[in-house]
């Protein structure tokens, strides 16, 4: 049976039991390469599909997954799809768009065709290892990988909606362990690419190598405040960490502290922040949102200003406005809205000028899960990086903390970098920002 | 849940290619969530998870693969991708498999595939809220959930074992967050086992909302923490945490084996102050952590990790009884059929000591009580750790002086185990779950409040 006609019976029943609803099919297939002293340590491959239907009736929401797809699995779908609705309160917000249209992403764009060879792709991961093994000071290679992932999204509903969307990426990483005397220092690069040979293998040995070399020696700097850049990886983990503020669901929930402020200033009058779904040079690159809405550039931050919160239909209705597009429901989740990638516009200060005096540079952060507080903005984490001045490492940094406010240090920008990065997965995109007075503790 | 010809036929298939090892792992798992915002119902989800899992070792290489789809054709052919670059000549087949039955030491009375009880589990929550609410009118919200899961697995080996088991996994959480108008802050409640909902008949609604409650309105009032290093007093239960990332994670043969623990040549040696005893135990009664085998099909046991100061064990799973040569120690674990397993910690803690409360918090001209701890995270190759103190109190000359916000604890693990210089009598679990390299499992950590003498406190005051 094809994914057409299997939707088509599930949402047949769902109309018969009078309700209305929408249907999420993720497939996906997956190969994942270690390897450990010279040899593969591990060969993973993968076939996997799951079906996770949303139901509304009576103005009460639903739903259920399945990954088994014989005829019983899919019965017990939709039944239980509406038990579980018969527990909800009233919603009078959610629903299913009247929208019948049909969608598409292109294979060529995001999902290109490669021949590439089952050998040549352990011969990389091998040779990754091998060749960072090898080098001055490294004692092994612990965390090493390479990936080859392509996954499908269909996405059907009763009111007609066909959307389906297939992108590929691939990914290689490592992380050696280098050790001199008592010292010892691990670090690691990653790199993702839509072609398997646009993967730089030279590119990530020499990165982590330098990264793991550079971190060696490092000492915690003395207690105080700082003035701080992080890096492009570092960033990006940091404005992820506090996504929440943008999000209109945690606003109709009650705990964006941003639900009140859209409109006024919030953040240093030269940040200007965007969420711009349609790059296709990201892996966030989004055609339309889990209820088949169209995405489009949204201008979340102008000119300091909070310009709006992100919005599927149902947070979009209870603040009578139109939805932004950024749904996201996954097949075993409910509704709920999320960012597709962000983007941090150009500022106009050139590197020399962003890179004057002395600064801490941070290129890792840790407990970004645990020691941040989205409601509150509070925030601490172990932190490394450089100790720098005009642009120079003065000397490595382990063993700090980084700690403060989110919201606060939006007002606390000293410059913007006119240069954008993307982070490694290609996630988000943003030049180097400098805060000033961040505390930190050694 | 397959049948057994199918899997005597896929196993011989590997055989035929020369593995030296072949496994199947079947799973299906029936799940249930309902979570509260408030006092209203925001949703009730559910589903089956399904799959197979299919583990070939060719030397101390680990080829694995999976789909939801149990055909033979299917898996035969994941084996022959799998093996593709590695057959070699054929082994013998295997006669038949021997199946053996395991005792359930842990039996669930309230089952989701009997009864889901979603009524019962919405009125649990929402008394919840009431209680949290009724403790403070600065109580601005709660949001609650109670998961529930009944997995079944099934594994056949080629070494011609065929066994089974059924988990029962139910846990409940509150969140209150409180609110000054200007300032908001959150405070967390929960509970959990391997058992079925008859985790009800041991919490308590009332008791779970004013302590989520409670929480909140403490970290409302909170300073600015004192940064630098100084001693910490860690709470007992889910201060355990510490001891989980830092060094339990770094005596899993998964980084031993890698020469990637700080660890891996110390076994024998003293590793933290001799009043450190350490166990990992995955026979408790239906503790979250517990098992009845593990998930290649080995009875579980209680493992000393550390006593008296002295490292005496890993965790050992297959491979890594294989790369390493010490016994497997029924360690390994896997979050479901998607993953190979790895040597995985079960109930972790630090056994209790002779030292009071009142008697810690005396001995600190300067420091931090850290009554709850948050998560935190490890880089086992050197050790360092950070951690988020949920609940924290700055002390000065043997008083407890204020409540702190956005604390971080940062050390190594090798560090902070010679730095611990008492342990107290309050010993206690908390349920919790751990992420690494073989995806999320259940665990419980604990410790009776203790005492660390030197640690770095990140805080912004």
């Amino acid at each position: 049976m094809t994914h057409q006609q299997h939707a088509s019976q599930i949402l047949e029943q769902v109309k018969a039991a009078g309700a209305t609803g929408d249907l999420i099919i993720d497939q996906g297939r997956s190969l994942s390469l270690k390897a450990r002293e010279g040899a593969l340590e591990e060969y993973k491959v993968s076939s996997s599909q799951v079906l996770g239907l949303r139901v509304i009736k009576d103005g009460k929401v639903g739903t259920a997954y399945s990954e088994a797809t014989d005829s019983e699995a899919l019965k017990s779908l939709v039944e239980q799809a509406l038990l579980n609705a018969s527990f909800a309160a009233v919603d009078g917000h959610e629903s299913i768009l009247a929208n019948a249209v049909k969608l598409h992403t292109e294979d060529a764009l995001l999902c290109p065709a490669e021949d590439i060879a089952i050998d040549e792709q352990i011969d990389f991961a091998l040779t990754l290892e091998r060749s960072l093994a090898t080098r001055s000071k490294v004692k092994n290679v612990p965390y090493n990988g390479v990936q080859d992932n392509t996954g499908e999204r269909h996405i059907f509903s009763s009111a007609g909606l066909s959307a389906y969307s297939k992108s590929r990426m691939c990914a290689a990483y490592a992380y050696a362990l280098v050790e001199e005397g008592e010292k010892n220092a691990m670090d690691g690069v990653g790199q993702a690419a839509r072609l398997f040979r646009d993967l730089d293998l030279s590119q990530i040995v020499e990165q982590t190598h330098e990264n793991c070399l550079g971190l060696l020696d490092g000492t915690p700097v003395a207690s105080g405040h700082y003035d701080v850049i992080f890096d492009a990886e570092t960033q990006v983990q940091l404005f992820q960490t506090f996504a929440m503020m943008f999000s209109g669901k945690s606003a109709k929930d009650g705990v964006n502290p941003m639900r009140e402020k859209v409109g006024q200033l919030i953040a240093d009058s030269r940040l200007n922040v965007f969420d711009k779904p349609q790059n296709s040079l990201g892996f966030g690159y989004a055609l339309f949102d889990s209820e088949g809405t169209q995405t489009q550039s949204t201008p979340l931050i102008v000119d300091g200003h909070l310009s709006t919160l992100i919005h599927n239909s149902a947070t979009a209705s209870f603040f009578e406005i139109n939805t932004t597009g950024h749904a996201t429901r996954g097949p075993k989740s409910t509704m709920g809205v999320a960012l597709h990638q962000l983007e941090i516009g150009k500022g106009q200060t050139q590197v020399k000028e962003l890179l004057k005096g002395e600064y801490l540079l941070l290129t890792d952060l840790t407990g970004l899960h645990s020691g941040a507080n989205a409601i509150s903005g509070n925030f601490s984490f172990g932190a490394s990086g450089y100790l720098c001045e005009h642009g120079e490492r003065v000397r490595a940094v382990r063993g700090i903390t980084v700690a403060g406010n989110f919201y606060e240090m939006l007002r606390k920008i000293a410059l913007i970098g006119d240069q954008q990065f993307w982070n490694w997965e290609k996630s988000a995109l943003m030049p180097h920002i400098r805060f000033e007075d961040i505390a930190i503790s050694g | 849940m397959l049948n057994t010809s199918v899997a005597q036929a896929v196993i011989d298939h590997a055989l035929s290619l020369g593995a030296d090892f072949a496994e199947l792992f079947v799973e299906r798992s029936q799940t249930n969530l309902v979570s509260t915002l408030s006092s209203h119902v925001q949703s009730v989800q559910s589903g089956i998870d399904f799959g197979v899992g299919v583990r070939l070792v060719y030397g101390n290489k680990v080829l694995y693969g999976y789909t939801n789809r149990a055909e033979q054709a299917e898996l035969k052919g994941i084996v022959s991708k799998l093996a593709a670059k590695d057959r070699r000549d054929p082994r013998a087949s295997l006669t038949n498999f021997d199946y053996r039955r395991v005792e359930d030491k842990h039996a669930a009375t309230r089952i989701l595939s009997v009864d889901p009880e979603v009524d019962n589990k919405v009125a649990f929550l929402l008394a919840t809220d009431k209680a949290a609410r009724a403790a403070s009118n600065m109580i601005s919200q709660t949001r609650g959930s109670c998961s529930q899961v009944e997995q079944r697995i099934e594994l056949f080996n080629s070494e011609g074992l065929h066994t089974g088991d059924v988990r029962n996994y139910t846990r409940a959480f509150l969140v209150a967050i409180a609110s000054d108008g200007s300032e908001q802050a959150t405070g967390s409640w929960n509970d959990g086992g391997l058992m079925g909902w008859e985790l009800i008949e041991r919490m308590n609604s009332e008791a779970a909302g004013k302590e989520a409650s409670r929480q909140a309105l403490v970290n409302l009032s909170a300073k600015p923490c004192p940064s630098g290093r100084m001693p910490v007093v860690l709470g007992n239960g889910f201060g355990g945490v510490i001891f989980h990332e830092a060094c339990g994670h770094l005596l899993e043969t998964t980084s031993v084996a890698k020469k990637a623990s700080v660890f891996h040549d110390k076994l024998g040696e003293m590793i933290a102050n001799p009043v450190v005893n350490a166990v990992d135990d995955g026979t408790l009664h239906k503790e979250r952590g517990s098992i009845n085998i593990d998930d290649e099909g080995l009875d579980t046991q209680r493992t000393q990790l550390i006593k008296e100061g002295k490292l005496t064990s890993f965790l050992v799973d297959r491979i890594g009884a294989q790369q390493t040569g010490y016994a497997r120690t029924g360690s390994g674990r896997r979050e479901s059929y998607k993953y190979a397993p790895a040597s995985r910690m079960r109930n972790t803690f630090i056994e209790p000591g002779t030292s009071e409360l009142d008697e810690m918090i005396g001995s600190m001209d300067r420091g931090i009580y850290a009554a709850h701890m948050g998560g935190g995270s490890v880089q086992p190759g050197t050790g360092e750790f950070n951690f988020a103190v949920t609940e924290g109190y700055y002390v000065e000359k043997g008083k407890i002086l204020y409540p702190v916000k956005a604390a971080t604890l940062i050390s190594t693990g090798p560090k902070v185990l010679k730095e611990i210089s008492m342990v107290g009598r309050d010993f206690a679990l908390a349920s919790g779950t751990c992420g690494s390299v073989s995806g999320s499992i259940p665990t419980t950590v604990g410790q009776a409040t203790l005492k660390v003498d030197d640690i770095l406190v990140g805080g912004n005051a």
